[in-house]
């Protein structure tokens, strides 16, 4: 096995280190960070980065950090942030304005719950309350995936067709925290991957605003425009993947990660880490003969609607984890999902992990032989119900 | 940084008994590096080309407190994202942590090793199912210096011990710790190769100790909504921290600074609370004379006050006054055990205060006094206009209705001082200073110059009346005395000559301002020279003085010059102080340290205020009485010292005070008759405050006043109301001191709990 050892917080940093390197023939690269638990070891590795042409401000507040961002992006910079929780809430407002304004910044989430009550472990509901406001959205599952995926997501979110800022998920602790051998590419070979950014919106030298006031007809022409642009990044993403291969010599995982699905009856779905645990726990039934297979969603937003569809096409029982909760609902993913699935199957909702709990093998082993059991879906199941 | 670990080094065969995938868990608590070491182990086996994974059990990330660290190590990419619940290698870094279940899940055939100073056969019971090493590494760490000398790091050591123990090739050690910058620990992890002590397995067969349960638990959570109090978490969070705080009182700068040793700060705070009886009952405990005090004291608490840094200090004076003013409030008298009798010549401040406090103990107290009336300088030295004698009179009365004897008009001589010392149990000698200082300079004797102090007492017993111009030499407070009376008394114009700067002047610094608005003029930095007239004084000589070298009281020495200025005047008032001198004592008596010796033998006749300190002021003398007679009682019983209240070991400083904490509100000031009346007569000056508000002012310096800043800054919501102040909840305290820095008045401090953390 061979690697650098690296905790995913520093993976990503090291990752966006190498990609703002990669823009020194561009307009450079400009950060603006701020720390949050279990982000902040993102944040501390890029500021001790030195980085030709580059910049990172260390400012008040995650709504500030965005505002940099928003304005190295729009002056041509290559940009990144990474925050957590709470402080996504408080980068809200600036996350909306950098999707609208169709600015091509990267920005990692430890996905931690969200407080009060204080609690620093894992849960994907921070992520997913920004689910709608236009910004590309991946789940990781490993340290490798999360340094891939935040290079990959500069030249998805540059790409003229796409242009938009991408978050990359990882579960705090769980990925954040958690040090594994990570291969690391040189910068020659990020240097070929990532082309010099071009954000064709970019400020010239005559200072002027960014989103004034427009009418309800623009507005819906934007949003139109904002709309078709994500789903096109659907298909640009296999691109990107294509490329990817091309220059590293390994495969970037795609929207979805399929596990032995082509004969299963019963299928657990699910975000993130859970997904590689629903893999060992279909591992060990189907040497007890159960037809199961696992399905990790990887790209949240765009949804992948037709990689879910013929994924799941034909498929009776849908075991849904959701490290998250819609209050009042249920799961995000699961409500989701059920939009996608056969109109026959039954999709039940199993709440997971939320808050941090370590989500087991014989956790999912409980879900299976429920899902297994039921005739008909019922409402969305805590695991503490099992 | 540097991405911390690159393995360069070939795959390497796997010792017998490792089998793959394999998982490690170290228990250690937060300080001690546990997550390192686990990072530490990654490494071993990522040289030696296996997949690893490594992660922290994270969440009390605070000194002392039980963390676990993980380490997977496998063939090829590890999928496993949960926790280690049942592990093959167990590292327990702190024996204490065996209280806590560190066994769970651990199968018989397990390796464990433990840093412990036992030896190993004291863990023979505890891992008789496994194989175990024990190796004391926090001695040898201490040895190497690693870590401070509170808390021993020993991650980077016990790598050495567990390298022996699994049989690993010795050469990823070196590589390991080179690789992290932490060859300086190598010697230690090597000391720890050779020193572990590895035992193996007395029995099998046993079944593994069921891994903690992987649900959250069934214990039932208390909602949110509904339930008015902050609910405290199931963690007993109280046993990670290594401080926790705590409520102790300081001692306030005004009670430090008081003469009288007045608790100021629990008087303003009860004057706050409760009314003037209740707060004249704190008052009388250590003041005889607060109406006296209220009004001539020269308030060293105010110049301490650490309220003057920031706003202006609170106008304690004037609330002692307040205070004494509207209070009918007399102690009531108690009974001593053993009634004795004391005769204390001089009823002036200190005789008053010393009989006071021997009456108030239950003792007899006579005071013989040589003028007509007690008071002495209150009586007759300082003018109507500052102490109206009924205000004297006000806080005689309440120490004669202890029932103090007196025997005035008599002075005491020599010879009846012998006398007294026979008949007493014990004497006190108040006789104050004796004469006063001159000025040394031609002239000197010619009429028209004269002692400001028997001027000020004529002033007051026969009214009389001075004209043309008067000059007052002088900086002190009779100096101002003798100004203002010689104003109001019909002189034309009044200056006082002073040998330094104003602002050494040992006067009063409100007075001083006072006399100014009055229309008497300040000469500073000038000295008489000589005085000239024919038959009476008609010209005064005063050279200019330059400041020298600092002297001993730490202001400038004067320097007179050879520049002089003549002034004509028709009165000179001297008011140069008095001397120290004992001349009432007989031949053989020998003054030392507070008392009377004859020969070696120490008399029971001790000496209090001036005539013992020469320090000068009313409320000197008072403190110094007062704190005379607790040594005699003392002695006399030969018990205790009677203790100070209010004062406790360190002073607050201003630094100390959360400013912050307060709103600007400017100090109270007092109520004066308008200038034009006050020359007229001899009516009191200065009316005092209009109300006790000020005393909201008080920053209460050291001493809780139960303002809730401690329960509403506590993060974690567990410090409580209690009968007495507060309650923290300790088992659940994190130590994180932030009641400790936010409350306003330094009435708490952070107590160190255990070098190592762990139990309260």
């Amino acid at each position: 096995m061979k690697g650098e050892l690296l905790s995913a917080n520093h993976a990503a940093a090291l990752a966006a280190t190498l990609a703002a390197r990669a823009n020194r023939f561009g307009r450079g690269f400009c950060s603006g960070v701020y720390p949050i638990t279990p982000s902040t070891e993102c944040m501390e590795f890029l500021c001790n980065q030195v980085i030709e042409k580059g910049k990172v401000v260390r400012v008040e507040s995650e709504h500030s950090a965005m505002g940099v961002c928003i304005g190295a992006s729009a002056a041509g910079a290559r940009s990144f942030t990474a925050t957590a929780s709470n402080g996504l809430a408080y980068m809200a407002e600036n996350c909306v304005a950098a999707a609208s304004l169709r600015l091509p910044i990267v920005l990692t989430v430890a996905n931690r719950t969200m407080g009060p009550p204080w609690n620093i472990w894992a849960d994907h509901g921070d992520a997913l309350m920004l689910r709608d406001l236009g910004l590309i959205q991946f789940y990781c599952a490993d340290n490798q995936e999360v340094f891939d995926t935040v290079l990959a997501a500069f030249r998805l979110a540059e790409d003229p067709r796409v242009l938009m800022p991408v978050m990359v998920c990882m579960e705090g602790f769980i990925l954040s925290h958690t040090v594994a051998q990570t291969d690391v590419p040189s910068q020659e070979q990020v240097d070929a991957f990532l082309p010099p950014t071009r954000v064709p919106q970019q400020l010239g030298s005559t200072p002027h605003s960014l989103g004034q006031m427009e009418l309800p007809r623009q507005t819906e022409a934007h949003r139109k425009q904002h709309h078709e642009a994500m789903r096109a990044a659907g298909a640009v993403l296999d691109e990107v993947r294509a490329e990817f291969g091309r220059h590293f010599d390994r495969e970037l995982p795609g929207a979805v990660v399929p596990y032995r699905m082509g004969d299963a009856e019963t299928v657990i779905v699910s975000l993130g880490t859970m997904g590689l645990t629903a893999e060992r726990v279909v591992d060990s039934l189907r040497e007890r003969g159960q037809q199961v297979g696992a399905l990790r969603v990887r790209l949240f937003r765009p949804f992948p609607v037709a990689d879910l569809r013929r994924q799941l096409a034909g498929k009776k029982r849908i075991a849904v984890l959701d490290r998250d909760l819609s209050v009042g609902l249920g799961g995000i993913l699961w409500s989701e999902l059920r939009g996608v699935a056969d109109p026959g199957a039954l999709v039940q909702n199993y709440l997971t992990g939320l808050g941090g709990g370590d989500v087991c093998p014989e956790h999912l082993e409980r879900i299976v032989d429920d899902v297994c059991s039921r005739s008909e879906a019922g409402d969305p199941v805590f695991l503490e119900e099992l | 940084m540097e991405p911390w670990y690159e393995s360069k080094l070939s795959p390497v065969a796997l010792p017998d008994g490792i089998t793959l995938p394999l998982e490690i868990r170290v228990h250690g608590r937060g300080g001690q590096g546990g997550v390192t070491c686990a990072k530490l182990i990654a490494a071993l086996y990522a040289g030696m080309g296996l997949a690893v994974q490594t992660f922290g059990d994270y969440g009390s990330e605070r000194s002392g407190a039980p963390v676990q660290a993980f380490t997977r190590v496998d063939r090829t990419r590890i999928t496993n994202r949960n926790k280690i619940y049942r592990p093959d290698h167990l590292l327990v870094l702190d024996p204490g942590l065996l209280e806590t279940p560190v066994l769970s899940g651990v199968a018989p055939g397990a390796l464990i090793l433990l840093n412990a100073t036992a030896p190993p056969e004291a863990f023979a019971d505890t891992f008789r199912h496994f194989r175990y090493a024990v190796v004391d590494a926090t001695e040898i760490a201490r040895e190497q210096g690693i870590g401070s000398s509170s808390v021993v790091i020993i991650n980077t050591t016990i790598i050495g011990a567990y390298l022996r123990l699994l049989g690993l090739p010795h050469e990823l050690l070196r590589a390991a710790f080179d690789k992290l910058g932490l060859l300086g620990d190598l010697p230690a992890a090597e000391l720890a190769y050779q020193r572990v002590q590895i035992r193996e397995t007395a029995e099998s067969g046993a079944a593994a100790a069921q891994p903690a349960a992987f649900s959250a638990g069934s214990a039932e959570v208390t909602p949110i909504a509904g339930v008015a109090q902050d609910f405290p978490v199931d963690l007993k969070t109280g046993l990670w921290s290594n401080l926790s705080p705590g409520y102790r009182n300081y001692t306030p700068p005004c009670n430090a600074a008081c003469p009288a040793g007045n608790d100021i700060v629990a008087f303003v705070q009860a004057l706050k609370k409760e009314g003037p009886e209740a707060t004249a009952a704190i008052l009388l405990r250590t003041q005889a004379l607060p109406a006296v005090c209220g009004r001539v004291c020269p308030a060293p608490c105010m110049n301490d006050c650490n309220r003057k840094a920031f706003d202006g200090s609170v106008n304690i004076r004037s609330l002692e006054r307040w205070i004494a003013d509207h209070s009918e409030l007399s102690l009531p008298k108690e009974t001593a055990a053993e009634p004795r009798r004391f005769a204390i010549v001089g009823g002036g401040p200190a005789g008053l205060s010393a009989a006071y406090q021997l009456a108030l103990r239950g003792h007899h107290a006579t005071i013989h006094e040589a003028a007509a009336k007690l008071g002495g300088v209150l009586r007759y030295g300082i003018p109507e206009f500052r102490l109206p004698a009924e205000v004297l009179d006000r806080d005689l009365s309440r120490i004669l209705a202890l029932g103090v004897q007196t025997v005035c008009d008599r002075p005491v001589t020599s010879a009846e001082l012998t006398r007294l010392a026979s008949e007493y149990d014990a004497v006190l000698i108040c006789t104050g200073f004796g004469a006063p200082h001159t000025l040394g300079v031609s002239g000197e004797e010619l009429p028209g110059v004269e002692q400001g102090l028997p001027f000020l007492e004529r002033v007051k017993s026969t009214g009389e009346k001075v004209s043309g111009q008067v000059v007052v030499v002088g900086g002190g407070n009779s100096a101002i005395d003798c100004a203002r009376s010689a104003l109001r008394c019909g002189a034309d114009s009044v200056r006082i000559v002073y040998r330094r700067s104003r602002e050494d002047m040992p006067a009063i610094v409100e007075e001083i301002a006072e006399a100014e608005q009055e229309g008497t003029r300040l000469m500073t930095r000038r000295q008489p020279v000589s005085l000239s007239g024919a038959d009476r004084v008609t010209g005064i000589t005063i050279a200019e003085v330059e400041a020298g070298a600092p002297d001993a009281s730490g202001r400038c020495r004067p320097v007179v010059t050879e520049r002089t200025t003549e002034l004509t005047c028709d009165l000179v008032l001297l008011a140069l102080g008095q001397v120290n001198e004992r001349e009432l004592l007989p031949r053989d008596w020998e003054f030392k340290e507070g008392r009377i010796y004859r020969g070696e033998s120490a008399l029971p006749v001790w000496l209090a205020g001036d005539c013992c300190t020469g320090e000068g002021t009313v409320t000197h003398a008072i403190g110094n009485a007062r704190r005379t007679v607790l040594r005699m009682l003392a002695e006399l019983a030969a018990g205790p010292l009677e203790a100070q209240p209010g004062v406790a070991d360190q002073v607050v400083a201003p630094a100390q005070i959360r400013f912050s904490a307060f709103e600007v509100d400017p100090p109270g000031q007092d109520r004066h008759i308008p200038i034009a009346q006050a020359r007229q007569g001899f009516a009191e000056f200065n009316l005092g405050l209009d109300g006790p508000q000020e005393a909201q002012r008080c920053f209460s310096c050291g001493q809780c006043t139960q303002c809730d800043t401690c329960l509403i800054y506590c993060p974690d919501g567990i410090i409580y109301r209690c009968d007495d102040g507060y309650r923290v909840d300790l088992e659940r305290c994190k130590g994180c001191g932030m009641c400790v820095a936010e409350c306003p008045r330094c009435a708490m401090e952070m107590h160190e709990k255990n070098a190592q953390g762990g139990k309260p």
